[in-house]
């Protein structure tokens, strides 16, 4: 998994690339979801379009992310989720925890 | 720390989750000069590296003395793998829902439950040598 990131009006945009199945690029995650807080910056969108799969490990860091964001008065929010962890998401009912839009922009607009 | 082992329909790791990817790249490849289909592979690298996270961290707790073993196998129009650890065992039907809504926030406790509604078939077994062995199918 790539990880990369951005900024927008406030907004940090998180753009994970490839699986989330364990293993260090779950670390790489959760630990910059993490570092955010200690920055101070507390709203954030992850793009998922550009991750293919990911398993509960993937979704632990999601809850974890969301969880400490919230914590701290700040939201995480998921964009253009594909097909796959859609599913995921709403097996599991995790649909029903997260913020999820269609697009990056309308999440990012969300926070305003 | 051991080495990775490989045959032809088997990979067997030492137990640490860096190892992970490995097994995801075996695997896909496996099935895909099967032709099996993509949307399927998926489901069976997930469910696969679901059940690997588990022997490696709950079976084998880490301790790179110990293996993780997959085996792949393809017949009667299924797909599957059992993936087998040296463990002490447990109980899968000790597992909380974890939909209930009391268990919606964990972080942890999603694996088997996927695993369960991704595959046709689930089968736990635990061989009097010890350790615990899964064996899943998808049809196809």
């Amino acid at each position: 998994m790539k990880l990369t990131s951005r900024e927008e009006n406030g907004v940090v945009i998180l753009e994970p690339k490839g699986k989330i199945m364990g293993g260090p690029d779950a670390t790489m995650l959760h630990d910059f979801l993490h570092d955010l807080i200690n920055q101070n910056k507390k709203k954030v969108v992850i793009d998922l379009s550009k991750v293919e799969w990911m398993n509960s490990t993937g979704l632990g860091i999601l809850i974890s992310g969301l969880t400490t964001l919230r914590n701290n008065g700040g939201e995480l929010k998921l964009a253009s989720v594909t097909e796959k962890i859609e599913s995921l998401l709403t097996i599991t009912k995790l649909i029903t925890v997260f913020e999820n839009y269609d697009k990056v922009e309308e999440a990012v607009k969300s926070f305003s | 720390m051991g080495e990775i082992e490989r045959t032809s329909d088997t990979i067997r790791i030492p137990s640490s989750t860096d190892h992970i990817a490995v097994v995801d790249e075996f695997l896909e490849e496996w099935l895909r000069i099967r032709r099996v289909p993509e949307d399927t592979i998926a489901d069976l690298a997930i469910a696969i590296t679901e059940l690997v996270n588990n022997a490696i961290k709950h079976g084998n707790k880490k301790n790179q003395a110990k293996k993780v073993t997959i085996r792949l196998f393809m017949e009667n129009g299924e797909a599957g793998a059992t993936i087998a650890d040296e463990g002490t065992g447990f109980d899968p039907g000790a597992i909380p829902d974890p939909v209930a809504e009391e268990n919606l926030m964990k972080e942890i406790g999603r694996g088997i439950f996927i695993v369960r509604s991704l595959m046709d078939e689930v089968e736990f077994s635990f061989p009097p040598e010890g350790g615990t062995k899964v064996t899943i199918t998808k049809r196809l």
